[in-house]
């Protein structure tokens, strides 16, 4: 279990993280929604290790998160962030090789080539990694940490994901979000920025709701997402419809064409 | 990258690379040997070679002996630990920095060991103990101490949160060579002529002052640190996509900082001590591994060793040879080939940043 309790978190005196204690079990996917600026992706770092938290405490399987060192962690939790620059002309290849940089496995071209297939990068694995598209990277970059955590081991590891799917079309974010969820049943927890609020709902188990440092509510998929909710979160009214069909539900922001921008003196 | 890279399976393709750029290396040594302003046979470079251990097959005078054990053989191999060293410690900077124009000269790490050096040959001479505690370590120790500083200086003004700014980088280096350089004066200045004549020879020094003592400590704090570093291969390739992304991966990055700053200050200082600082080596070597066999440092890091090596062994036949019986300092050779390949990278660089 990956649990967070009483997380406080300041950058130069002022609050980023105010307030959030959730837990992230084995075998489901969370996703972690909110307005910019809420403070999600410095809760991110706090959760992946790469800021410290001097109050409250970050526990993987129990275990606090300083009690281990970087290559430890390495094997109980993989992170994608939410862009990264590559630095020299590498491989699509060579990219996903480095998720297995700490890996003393024996079968690194298999779990490579497996991985490389799954994400549908495996056709342009020996082109240059700056000359591909923004999907293209961010597909290579999911299997760089897939790689990380693919082999199948007795303890239960955690992904971390930081909107994985930001440049890519439909079909493509909802073959990504496919694969994470496949993750579940290989012992895998996840928790996954989302900025597609239909992404979260039709594939989170559940979901925490991020606001002003704060946590608005977490909980199950449709019991969180509810329009009163969501509208609060992101100032904004949103629809949230039930498809009866499919038992699934439509997240759908409202236009507000009525209200004005601003008020015009000018005029 | 050359097509053959994408053809070549990438394990016999490193095994290629290092032994066509090993036998490379194994010519320059030949053919460095028998030139010179006193040239000698191939035949009597081996026999003098088997001599040594032992097996007498031809004929050589005890002079060809003594300029090509005492003189040419000590100065052959300085300049290929040197070079290694420089090779290295610029391939492994480089992949530090996450910049491809990052070079132990430019951004000030050579000329704080030339300041260092400068200092203690000056005022080593009040501290007598020092000369006699140190020995011939002394003025090594003292250069990889200045360039030390310097790396850690350059590095904590431009790099924030872990991301280098190369604009803060080059001007910090630009600013730190120019401090050192008015250093350097203001010792001589101050200098006595004992010192004076001691400097001079040492900025003149390139490799012509070679001597067998000077080989040991450089296959002890060059060659040795240039091995050692060859072992970060994947952590300098997880460093590629990003220090935070690095710390995901599993590796120690501040690890692996220290121990790059370390071992290339150690290599660079200890060889601008005993040849004066040689620019652009650590520069254009392993760019054109880079550009040539691409970037896994798996590669990148042995080959820059063996190209460096070759590189500047082979500068210094060229300085031996150009204006003989003469010589002309090593620096403006490697300056000579450096300087239109560095115009030519920044113009690349430009396509680069776009793609």
């Amino acid at each position: 279990m990956l649990e967070a309790s009483h997380l406080h978190f300041c950058i130069s005196n002022k609050a980023i993280v105010k307030q959030a204690s959730f837990r992230v079990e084995a075998g489901e996917l969370v996703a972690l929604l909110g307005p910019n600026g809420a403070g999600k992706s410095t809760l991110f770092k706090l959760l992946s290790g790469e800021a410290v938290c001097k109050h409250g405490e970050v526990l993987y399987n129990g275990k606090n998160i300083q009690g281990y060192k970087s290559s430890q962690l390495a094997s109980i939790r993989a992170v994608m962030p939410q862009s990264s620059q590559l630095s020299f002309p590498f491989t699509a290849k060579e990219v996903v090789e480095m998720g297995l940089t700490m890996a003393r496995s024996s079968s690194v071209t298999q779990i490579v080539e497996e991985v490389m297939q799954l994400t549908q990068t495996f056709a342009f694995r020996n082109a240059q990694y700056h000359h591909l598209s923004g999907g293209e990277k961010q597909r290579v970059q999911l299997a760089r940490v897939l790689t990380q955590i693919w082999e199948k081991q007795p303890y239960t590891r955690y992904l971390l994901l930081d909107e994985p799917t930001s440049s890519m079309d439909i079909a493509q974010q909802q073959h990504v979000l496919k694969i994470v969820k496949g993750l579940k049943d290989r012992n895998i927890g996840i928790l996954a920025i989302l900025h597609d609020l239909n992404l979260a709902a039709s594939y989170a188990d559940r979901v925490i709701l991020f606001k002003n440092g704060n946590l608005f509510a977490q909980g199950i998929t449709a019991e969180v997402m509810t329009s009163q909710h969501l509208g609060e979160v992101f100032d904004h009214p949103i629809q949230v419809i039930t498809n009866k069909e499919r038992g699934s539900l439509m997240i759908h922001p409202v236009p507000q064409l009525n209200k004005k921008l601003f008020n015009y003196h000018t005029a | 990258m050359l097509a053959i890279s994408n053809k070549v399976s990438k394990n016999r393709l490193r095994v290629l690379v290092l032994a066509s750029l090993g036998i490379g290396l194994m010519g320059v040594l030949m053919l460095s040997s028998t030139q010179g302003a006193y040239p000698i046979p191939m035949l009597q470079v081996v026999a003098i070679l088997l001599d040594q251990v032992g097996i007498a097959i031809g004929q050589f005078d005890s002079q060809q002996a003594n300029v090509f054990l005492q003189l040419r053989l000590p100065r052959i191999l300085l300049a290929m630990l040197v070079g290694a060293g420089l090779g290295i410690s610029g391939a492994a900077l480089q992949g530090l920095f996450r910049n491809p124009l990052v070079e132990p000269g430019l951004i000030g790490v050579s000329s704080g060991g030339a300041l260092f050096a400068v200092l203690y040959i000056v005022f080593g001479s009040y501290f007598p103990i020092l000369a006699r505690v140190a020995g011939n370590l002394g003025l090594p120790f003292f250069a990889f101490l200045g360039g030390l500083i310097n790396v850690f200086l350059v590095y904590r003004l431009a790099s924030q949160a872990g991301k280098t700014d190369i604009a803060l980088l080059i001007l910090a280096g630009v600013a730190l060579n120019a401090l050192c350089g008015a250093l350097i004066g203001l010792s001589i200045f101050y200098a006595d002529d004992a010192a004076l004549r001691n400097f001079t020879f040492w900025s003149l020094g390139d490799v012509g002052g070679a001597n067998w003592t000077k080989v040991g400590i450089g296959s002890l704090f060059i060659g040795l640190p240039a091995l050692v570093l060859t072992s970060q291969h994947k952590q300098l390739n997880a460093l590629a996509i990003g220090e935070s992304e690095a710390f995901h991966l599993g590796v120690s990055v501040q690890k692996v900082k220290y121990m790059v700053l370390l071992l290339s200050a150690l290599m660079v200082g200890v060889g601008v001590s005993m040849t004066g600082a040689i620019g652009f080596v650590g520069l254009v070597v392993p760019h054109l591994i880079r550009l040539l066999f691409g970037a896994d440092h798996r590669l990148v890091l042995p080959a820059s060793i063996l190209l460096g090596a070759l590189l500047l062994s082979f500068a210094d036949l060229l300085a031996r040879i150009i204006v003989m019986p003469a010589e002309m300092p090593i620096g403006i050779i490697t300056a000579i080939i450096g300087s239109p390949f560095f115009i030519g990278l920044i113009m690349n660089v430009k396509t680069i940043k776009k793609a």
